[in-house]
């Protein structure tokens, strides 16, 4: 019962922050009451996480102004009373479960003797909001699974004296069935008791459920506010920009999936949920996505068709892969567009050993001009844009003579335009024969495949043909093991 | 490293911590083997007398090795502990001996220099390789200015400290070294700076992200290296009896490999200050060791490089087979 004052805990007005030529956000306007849940739903670079941020106060924005409690400028531990779950990345693995949550809440733990009090807390908040959890205190972070990181993440985040507003960021992505609901009775909870909660999750169902009010970000701004109460997925789906919608070029898809002629180029051997044995297989000329919710073995397979030395895998042609992280294992920053992008093709270029540089800047012209990198062939690779680096990245596989092209969520953070004619290009590529093996965190991605394995806990969770593949069905296929033990 | 066998029930302790506690134990190990075939081959090592004069050429090098822990508990590496330790052997043996309060000064200028090393590493974002290469330069310059040739005399009190005989037969060396490294373990796992120090190396998001400054953390890890160096020196220098800049280059390496015998790792977050103090014994006992074999003590370089290799590649197959 914390608020005394009638007006909201938090007000936004107007707020643009701008990242060099990206406009984050372009002037949001949002208000949360104390003890409301806030449900904010969005694709990927919609300015859910910047907007995260900035309530947090980990960022300044550019123009606007954001009020939480009556403060306007965050101290450098944020705004007081606010606290953030992040989906990942604010745990050191190297210490221990409850080293982390003492760091992190050094304000209320004490100077000294704060290993047996940070211990306590940990396990009494962690045991109230996921009861019969197998977390120990004392347990090193980096051999605990994703699922109980993400639960000690979020109990991290509820260790304060005067929690007033939670921001939940995909608190949902890496727990199972009962976890999540475990987690929502915990909101309800705080909710009950005054606390402002901030949703943010790509589990339309899930925030359907638990929020108040869902507010749909697109584009940097927030483009609707909708009653939970008397919403639909659907709504939410079509104020997000109706992409539930298929865009109806896919005549190709089904076809080519009874097509018998095409010899098998890729074979995986797998399990389903129940334990049986079951191939993951590619023909050649075919696109298949591996789907799910992330981190459920999608890279694992890709790994293991990429390094091909346990035997188990049947790879008959070569391999080229496109990593998702550019910044780590995809650019090359101190050479330029063309070296960049006619890296793995140099061998075929070559003849005897010799680099023939007329056949190289031939075939970087062609895919510059193809892809329309911006800046063109001698541009730092630095110096574009994340879609541009992307667009050559892929170039880079494509170029390169291999028959089996490997994706791995290469287009995470690329803008539209650029993902469109990446899509098309795979497309086309699969016409000339080539195989793809597709990995997308993006659900709707996966519609531009011939077939998309669902994959869950490292099993196949299903299998969808063409039309089939559909946001919903990855979806429910992505929980099917859940549902089971629920029932 | 046939004794690393899955085969230690872990079943109660936290997860992870058999990762942390085994490359240590294995150490200590080694460390027990050594002084074993030692004590064969010369059973008077086990007197007292014994025990101080084979141990307290170690002492300076073990406290070394808790400022080298220190820093790769945060990711970094210090390239320059080697010429540093001399250099603060050249203060020691000159001004703390004519102008006490000088020396003193000269020294809390030292632990300053290494903080401002830390906040160049963090600030330019210089590797600390690069950094710490080009403060070796430094330390060495200014050792070369004070004391051109090895030289001068340690103070009184140093001298009498290392002939103090503590009671119960306990050779001092044991004593210094066990203190040292008790302070360095509770300050890195009792103190909210040293979880601080841990969580930078582990992942400096994720500090950042609690609301701790990384530049200060950075400087006060670079600090406490810098102390624990200056009392390396001190001790280096009670040892020797002087000054002499050039008479341990070699601790810049023989610390990497003590810590990394001790269980550190590269790569920052793990604090191992017990692992570390065997690992520098282990290392410092190999060259009694090779005499007492009668080997070449010039070996030991090598021995030492392949032992950590050996170690490094073991630990590789452990951690592959455990996890």
């Amino acid at each position: 019962m914390i608020s005394i004052e009638d007006g909201p805990l938090l007000r936004v007005r107007n707020a643009v922050k701008v990242y060099g030529p990206t406009r984050a956000l372009s002037g949001v306007t949002l208000t949360v009451h104390a003890g409301e849940v806030l449900g904010i739903v969005g694709h990927n670079g919609a300015g859910k996480s910047t907007l995260m941020r900035v309530l947090s106060g980990l960022e300044t924005i550019d123009a606007g102004s954001v009020e939480i409690g009556g403060i306007t400028t965050p101290a450098r531990t944020g705004y007081p009373g606010v606290r953030m779950a992040y989906q990942e990345g604010s745990l050191a693995l190297e210490l221990s479960v409850s080293e982390n949550i003492y760091l992190s809440s050094t304000a209320w733990m004490p100077r000294w003797r704060w290993r047996g009090v940070a211990a306590r807390q940990t396990a009494t908040r962690l045991q109230e909001i996921f009861p019969r959890n197998a977390i120990k205190p004392s347990d090193y972070v980096d051999d605990l699974p994703i699922a109980d990181r993400q639960r000690v993440e979020i109990a991290r985040a509820t260790i304060t004296n005067d929690l007033r507003l939670l921001i939940l960021d995909e608190p949902t992505e890496s727990l199972s069935g009962s976890a999540v609901d475990q987690l929502y009775d915990y909101v309800r909870k705080l909710r009950a008791r005054g606390v402002a909660i901030i949703l943010v999750s790509h589990r339309l169902r899930e925030i359907l459920s638990v929020s108040d009010r869902v507010a749909v970000m697109k584009d940097g701004d927030i483009v609707s506010v909708h009653d939970a109460a008397d919403s639909t997925e659907r709504d939410l789906f079509m104020a997000m920009g109706g992409e539930v919608a298929v865009s109806g070029t896919r005549g190709g898809a089904a076809r080519r999936d009874m097509d018998g002629a095409h010899p098998v180029a890729v074979r995986i051997p797998m399990m389903t949920l129940d334990g049986e044995p079951a191939d993951i297989f590619a023909h050649k000329g075919e696109v298949i996505g591996l789907a799910g919710i992330a981190g459920q073995g999608q890279e694992e397979v890709l790994s293991r068709l990429w390094r091909a030395n346990r035997g188990d895998v049947d790879v008959g042609a070569d391999l080229a892969y496109v990593p998702g992280d550019r910044q780590r294992s995809g650019i090359l920053p101190l050479w330029d567009v063309a070296a960049n992008l006619s890296i793995t093709a140099l061998p075929s270029l070559a003849r005897r050993g010799i680099r023939q540089f007329d056949k190289e800047h031939e075939l970087v012209t062609r895919w510059v001009d193809m892809l329309k990198v911006r800046g063109g062939a001698r541009a730092a690779i630095t110096a574009l844009s994340g879609g541009n680096q992307q667009k050559v990245i892929v170039a880079r596989a494509f170029a390169s003579e291999a028959a089996v092209i490997l994706l791995d969520d290469p287009f995470r953070g690329v803008d539209v335009h650029t993902k469109a004619s990446l899509y098309q290009l795979i497309r086309s590529e699969a016409a000339n024969g080539r195989t793809i093996v597709w990995y997308s965190s993006e659900n709707s991605e996966m519609q531009h495949c011939d077939r998309a394995y669902v994959l869950r806990a490292s099993r196949i969770a299903g299998e969808l043909h063409g039309a089939e593949i559909t946001d919903e069905r990855i979806i429910s296929l992505s929980f099917a093991e859940s549902r089971e033990t629920a029932a | 490293m046939n004794a690393t066998s899955p085969a230690l029930t872990m079943g109660g302790l936290p997860k992870g911590s058999a990762r942390r506690i085994l490359p240590g134990l294995l150490t200590l190990l080694a460390m027990m083997l050594i002084l074993i075939v030692c004590g064969t081959i010369q059973p008077r090592i086990w007197s007292q007398g014994g025990m101080t004069l084979i141990m307290s050429p170690i002492v300076a090098l073990a406290i070394a090795t808790m400022a080298q822990m220190v820093l790769m508990s945060i990711g970094d590496i210090d390239l320059s502990i080697g010429f540093f330790v001399g250099m603060v052997t050249t203060i020691v043996a000159t001004f703390m001996r004519e102008t006490p309060l000088m020396g003193v000064l000269a020294l809390a200028a030292c632990v300053l220099a290494y903080a401002m090393i830390g906040a160049l590493v963090q600030l330019r974002e210089v590797p600390s390789l690069i950094a710490t290469l080009g403060a070796s330069f430094i330390w060495l310059g200014v050792g070369l200015f004070i004391l051109p040739v090895p030289g001068g005399l340690a103070p009184d009190w140093l001298f009498q400290y290392a002939m103090w005989r503590p009671p119960f037969s306990i050779p001092v060396p044991i004593v210094t070294m066990v203190f040292a490294t008790a302070i360095t373990w509770l300050f890195m796992q009792r103190t909210r700076l040293g979880a601080r120090f841990r969580s930078l190396g582990s992942n400096p998001t994720a500090l950042a992200r609690t609301g701790a400054s990384l530049l200060l953390t950075r400087m006060l890890a670079y600090a406490t290296t810098g102390f624990l160096g200056v009392l390396a020196g001190v001790t280096l220098t009670a040892e020797i009896g002087g000054g002499d800049v050039n008479a341990v280059p070699g601790y810049t390496l023989t610390t990497i490999a003590a810590v990394i015998l001790g269980g550190g790792m590269f790569t920052g977050g793990r604090s191992v200050a017990w692992g570390a103090l065997f690992g520098a014994v282990t290392l410092g006992l190999m060259t009694v060791l090779l005499t007492l074999l009668n080997l070449s003590s010039n070996l030991q370089p090598a021995v030492q490089g392949s032992i950590v290799i050996a170690v490094l590649a073991g630990r590789l197959v452990v951690e592959r087979l455990t996890r």
